[in-house]
């Protein structure tokens, strides 16, 4: 199946589970359901990370009649998440973490360096897991997901100063651990 | 030992770096390689967003479970229609204390006249 293929089918989907058809939004489910549960995993980590991946696609049922397609599937469904993370972490208070406030060339990774930044990414994620829950969700869909400031601030109902300086302060925290792990 | 101006660097965050410290930042070996192991960690988290994890078993099966009706009416229009009931209320109370408090001076005035 091309690309083009696939966008026309999940197209088609879309519009048959706007419609109410439940078996299209099963097939949409097992196609997103890694995506979501991933994102509820960064936010929230792995004790509410099912419930919210499974609250936000209930969420995305029923609001399915109002996505007019402005935004691709795939980035709504991210918004839902995060909303949803947002208040099952708050309906929760189960917070994870207690809050937390050579070459200098940078010419990009050679090959050679591969394992080292496959190492990173495994420190990566343990690291976040330490940050406070506001930091965490705007580093994870700042510098994770490649939000903008004001879409992670929006979304986060924060201001953009707010998302910046929580941004700032979780790549420092970030950094000193990983640093301090070595 | 650190420059203060290595310590300044170092707490600015990104886009409000003033013009007085890009000069150090340009010629200060340990606040470039502060700036290359920043952007590693960087390279690490873009790289984290192309990584998947299996969502647990049977979650798509739960999911449809407990598929309910869908709801097309946007669930905004309630706050802002409770929010605009609001506004109107303050506007409403406002412009009846401006209108007394206008009477009252002229009443005032008029008395004070005659």
């Amino acid at each position: 199946m091309t690309a083009g293929e696939v966008q026309r089918a999940e197209e088609e989907l879309l519009a048959r589970a706007r419609t109410g058809d439940r078996e299209a939004f099963g097939d949409l489910v097992g196609r997103y359901q890694d995506t979501v549960y991933t994102l509820a995993l960064r936010l929230v980590g792995p004790d509410l990370a099912a419930d919210v991946a499974q609250e936000a696609l209930l969420r995305a049922w029923r609001a399915l009649p109002r996505f007019r397609g402005e935004a691709a599937f795939g980035t709504w469904l991210h918004r839902i998440t995060v909303n949803t993370a947002w208040t099952l972490r708050k309906r929760a208070r189960r917070h994870a973490g207690e809050p937390l406030e050579g070459d200098f060339e940078d010419r990009g990774l050679p090959p050679e360096r591969a394992g080292e930044l496959a190492e990173m990414r495994a420190r990566l994620g343990s690291a976040i897991a330490t940050l406070t829950p506001g930091q965490r969700a705007v580093v994870v869909l700042r510098d994770v997901y490649g939000w903008s400031n004001a879409e992670a601030a929006r979304e986060l109902g924060i201001t953009e100063i707010t998302a910046k300086v929580r941004l700032h302060r979780a790549r420092l925290r970030l950094r000193s651990l990983l640093e301090g792990a070595r | 030992m650190r420059e203060p101006q290595c310590v300044v660097a170092a707490v600015l965050p990104d886009g409000w770096r003033v013009p007085a410290l890009a000069e150090h930042r340009r010629a200060c070996l340990r606040c470039q390689a502060s700036a290359v192991r920043e952007r590693n960690v960087r390279r690490g988290l873009e790289a984290l967003g192309a990584d998947l994890v299996p969502a647990p078993m049977g979650l798509q099966a739960r999911v449809l479970e407990r598929l309910g009706e869908q709801d097309a009416a946007d669930p905004r229009r309630a706050l802002v229609a409770r929010a605009a009931a609001r506004y109107a209320a303050v506007a409403g109370l406002a412009s009846t204390a401006l209108v007394a408090l206008v009477a009252g001076l002229a009443r005032r005035h008029s008395r004070a006249l005659g």
